[in-house]
């Protein structure tokens, strides 16, 4: 055969049938670039010099995997639509004389192409792209940047290694499919309807008891930690569910509007419905992808939004005041007054010397321990049981005039009573009994009392309980642990604050250890701040770009709808305008059957994410984000931006369904 | 009277760089009265499709006139033409051109929907229709399940359904096999008996011989008609063989 056969016969057929082809390229290439990207940092050394790089590098390798892992499926899916069309023009081929062989041939060419095709393509833009991409990712770190632009070789070979796999893959499996079916099967159309999956009602029902077990789940969990663990499982149900019932609920959903004879006989239903009946299967599970990509991306950006924005406010619930100093005490002599008034003249002796007046001071000393509460009875456990957490409490013993001298209070308990305070309810009981321990009478605060605490962890509920003794309370209860908690704000920047606070701890600590005999930790604000933007920052980063590659997805998985089911319905049309349909009869079908399925995954991703809400909002405690208000507000607002983007893109290739299905008129 | 006039009806066809022009119908003039059933016979390339498409609104003259019952055709509007289709013509294909997405009933609705029609009034039309083409136990089967004979019984209820002023039908049983055809053709004689006018384009003698009158269509012209008369289908058939002997052989006109 004559030499560039091959080659040219392949681009042809592209050329050809570039309406399916340059979305294929333009996922792959994307796919490639988005790819390269996240490889690109976390090989890049820029990102090494960002504090905390090294939790931010693990989110960007992570990050990767999960494209990589989304490129195959989404890649394979594709790439079926390409061979459903193609397959007729093979089986010609085939019934002309060509073998088996030859049309693989042709396939590895045109393979070749698309491949080279999209991974230039996508490695060029990568690389553009990779810059801004690095700038992005340190400004959301508040970290310097430089202005560099770079090439790593590693990454393209990496993002080659990667896509050269994916890319042989589907090679394969399209060699598969010509060679397992004849040429009869290749040439002829599919022209058999879907039959309705069997026994469909009961896949309907098990799809709504399994949603209904996943959001019963989603909405009861109580347990951050557990939240974790549970999100994964009711992800996976709640995904299998949205399969179930939209491919089963689409089709009785049709069958319901075609046993209407009044609604179905209509000139604008009649076509719609029965194309969708026609289709019931794909319609379905073409509905729930839609449906399960609008919800990864609505998570994924509220909550990554919503931790970065409320970052801020994690880093001030953490730390109150800019400079933090637990010291640990391990004997209980060491809580009384005289020791801990010596260690406090030392400190302030040693600020003094550096020019710093502590300010705002948070000031005293505190037993705790994990507890269980029942009916007024408490039951200490040094470590927490993370299996139930529904009767779990963090206990503060406080001693009352700790509390008087920081909020100039003048409240005057007896020996055997106790003021509780708890941050989300009232203790509502007389009294309250530690087991192997004391008993208290509780006493109603005359005013309101604030936290004074800053370990407010909020996975597990906080119970403060001001005491007159704390020493004597100390000896009874084993369980519990004793810290002197000296938080202050000094006048300093945020660069010298976080130098003050490597003073302290090399000097003062060191120094207090040997002469008073102190475990003391410091910590500063902005060194939490820091490390906290790095994992929230990288979060969100990563967030932003999974969105990018779902949406893409979910534009892409539209676009294909539309165009294969207007090439099926082409010669549908073009016979209904022989008998007598007009073009605005068309058009007018086309809009119903938009406005019966369009709004159905949005609705249910909006379910889904209000069932979630309350699980995610249960998760973002563990990562101190406390604020439900943000995070909803967020949730709202990436909704309705989704929405909008959607009917966007339904109204777009809607309109190239319509002129792929009117324009058969001329050859007719 | 007749319900379809054809009065010096010219199609040219030009290629796409407007160099040759092919001049597919010359002069075609025939008439059609109602209740007629008309057969059209020409050889390939004979123009037969051009006219069919230009009858049935499809494609437009180059001149002349096409009256359906007092409408000019060439006059309707382009937004309009659908319409006027759906209610004053009825097709038969040759490859039926039933939609897969419909069950026989479904498809056979379509033109009565599109004009807007309520379910109880297509229903009362169609047993009736069903009965006579033998399809009332098919209604609810969709195309791809039951065969060739059976989709064509289909359309011609799909043509029928809407009372149109004329069917038009395209080598109705080109894709048939005999037997099958042999049934449709009976089917077309018994609508015709009740008052239908059909115009038939085919191919086959057989198809043509079942006709009231026979056209004879060749270059671009209407060029020799016959009528059956009172012979019976069989002798009609022997009349139309014999014409298309003489006009293959190059006989002197008749």
């Amino acid at each position: 055969m004559k030499k560039g056969f091959y080659p040219k016969l392949a681009f042809e057929g592209i050329k050809k049938n570039r309406q399916m082809y340059l979305p294929y390229i333009l996922t792959g290439s994307c796919m490639v670039m988005m790819y390269y990207i996240l490889v690109f940092l976390y090989t890049s050394e820029t990102v090494d010099k960002i504090a905390g790089s090294a939790a931010l590098k693990d989110i960007l390798e992570l990050g990767g995997w999960v494209i990589a892992i989304f490129a195959v499926i989404f890649l394979f899916y594709t790439n079926s639509f390409l061979m459903k069309r193609r397959k007729k023009e093979f089986g010609l081929y085939n019934i002309l004389g060509m073998g088996k062989r030859n049309i693989a041939v042709i396939l590895f060419w045109e393979s070749l192409i698309t491949a080279a095709v999209s991974f230039a393509a996508g490695i060029v833009s990568g690389i553009v792209f990779s810059k801004l991409a690095e700038l992005i990712l340190i400004h959301i770190q508040n970290a310097e940047a430089d202005y560099q632009f770079s090439v790593s070789l590693p990454a393209v070979g990496m993002t080659a290694a990667v896509f050269g796999v994916i890319f042989v893959l589907i090679l394969l499996n399209s060699i598969r499919m010509i060679r397992f079916s004849s040429a009869i099967a290749l040439l002829r159309s599919e022209n058999t309807g879907e039959k309705p999956p069997k026994a469909n009602w009961l896949i309907g029902i098990l799809g709504i008891v399994v949603l209904v077990v996943a959001y019963y789940i989603a909405v009861t969990i109580n347990n951050p930690v557990k939240a974790m663990t549970v999100f994964f499982i009711a992800v996976v149900m709640v995904i299998a569910a949205t399969y179930m019932i939209m491919i089963s609920g689409s089709v009785m959903f049709c069958r319901l509007l075609q046993k209407n004879k009044r609604y179905y006989y209509q000139s604008n239903h009649f076509v719609s419905v029965s194309s969708m009946v026609y289709r019931m299967k794909r319609n379905g599970a073409g509905l729930a992808s839609i449906c399960v990509l609008a919800t990864m991306v609505l998570v994924m950006i509220s909550t990554t939004v919503s931790l970065y924005f409320g970052g801020e406010d994690s880093v001030n619930n953490l730390y109150p005041r800019q400079i933090d100093m637990t010291f640990n005490i391990q004997e209980k002599e060491r809580l009384s007054d005289e020791y801990v008034g010596t260690v406090r003249s030392d400190l302030t002796a040693f600020l003094k010397k550096y020019d710093v007046d502590p300010s705002n001071v948070i000031d005293y000393r505190r037993a705790c321990s994990f507890g269980t509460m029942k009916d007024g009875r408490v039951e200490l456990q040094p470590e927490i049981v993370l299996d139930d957490l529904s009767d779990e409490y963090y206990f503060y013993f406080v001693p009352i005039n700790d509390y008087n001298r920081m909020t100039g209070a003048d409240e005057i308990l007896e020996k055997d009573e106790a003021v509780i305070y708890m941050a989300d309810h009232e203790y509502d009981r007389d009294t309250i009994s530690f087991d192997g321990g004391k008993d208290f009478k509780v006493k109603n605060p005359e005013n309101s009392y604030e936290m004074i605490s800053n370990d407010d962890s909020n996975i597990i509920p906080a119970v403060m309980v001001f005491v007159n003794d704390l020493e004597d309370v100390v000896s009874d209860m084993k369980e519990l642990s004793c810290y002197w908690e000296y938080d202050f704000n000094t006048d300093l920047d945020s660069n010298a604050q976080t130098e003050l606070a490597a003073k302290i701890r090399s000097e003062f600590c060191a120094e207090s250890a040997d002469k008073n005999d102190t475990h003391c930790v410091v910590d500063s604000k902005e060194n939490a701040r820091v490390e906290f933007f790095s994992i929230y920052g990288g979060m969100l980063f990563i967030g932003i770009m999974l969105s990018i590659v779902f949406i893409f997805a979910a534009v892409l998985i539209i676009y294909y709808k539309q165009i294969s089911e207007g090439y099926e319905d082409q010669a549908r049309f073009a016979i209904m305008q022989k008998v007598g349909m007009t073009k605005r009869e068309i058009r007018r079908s086309i809009n119903s059957q938009l406005l019966t399925v369009f709004f159905m995954p949005l609705i249910m991703a909006g379910t889904h994410l209000v069932f979630a809400f309350p699980m995610i909002k249960k998760m973002l405690l563990v990562f101190n984000m406390n604020n439900a208000a943000l995070f909803a507000a967020v949730t709202g607002i990436c909704f309705l931006a989704f929405a909008l983007l959607y009917v966007l893109v339904y109204r777009i290739t809607s309109n190239a369904y319509y002129q792929i299905v009117s324009g058969s008129k001329a050859d007719s | 009277m007749s319900i379809l006039e054809v009065k010096g009806l010219k199609k040219t066809y030009s290629t796409r760089f407007g160099g040759n022009k092919v001049e597919a119908l010359k002069n075609v003039n025939f008439s059609v009265e109602e209740g007629e059933y008309v057969a059209i016979m020409g050889e390939s390339g004979s123009g037969k499709t051009t006219l069919l498409n230009i009858l049935a609104a499809l494609d437009k003259p180059t001149g002349g006139k096409v009256m359906l019952s007092g409408i000019d055709l060439t006059c309707v509007k382009d937004s309009q033409m659908a319409a006027f289709r759906r209610d004053n013509l009825g097709f038969v294909f040759q490859d039926f051109n039933l939609l897969d997405t419909f069950t026989l009933e479904d498809n056979i609705y379509l033109p009565l929907v599109l004009a807007g029609k309520q379910y109880p009034e297509m229903h009362e039309k169609l047993m009736p229709i069903a009965r006579t083409l033998g399809i009332s136990g098919l209604l609810k089967k969709y195309p791809y399940e039951v065969s060739g004979g059976q989709k064509q019984r289909a359309a011609v209820a799909r043509a029928v359904i809407s009372d149109p002023k004329i069917i038009l039908a395209d080598e109705p049983t080109g894709a048939l096999d005999s037997k099958a055809s042999d049934e449709l053709l009976k089917m077309f004689e018994e609508i015709n008996s009740t008052g239908q006018t059909i115009l038939m384009v085919t191919h086959s003698v057989k198809a043509a011989s079942t006709a009231g009158r026979l056209l004879f269509i060749k270059d671009g012209e209407v060029y020799h008609q016959i009528y059956r008369g009172n012979d019976s289908n069989e002798q009609f058939y022997q009349k139309i063989t014999d014409t298309l002997t003489l006009l293959a052989t190059g006989g002197e006109r008749i």
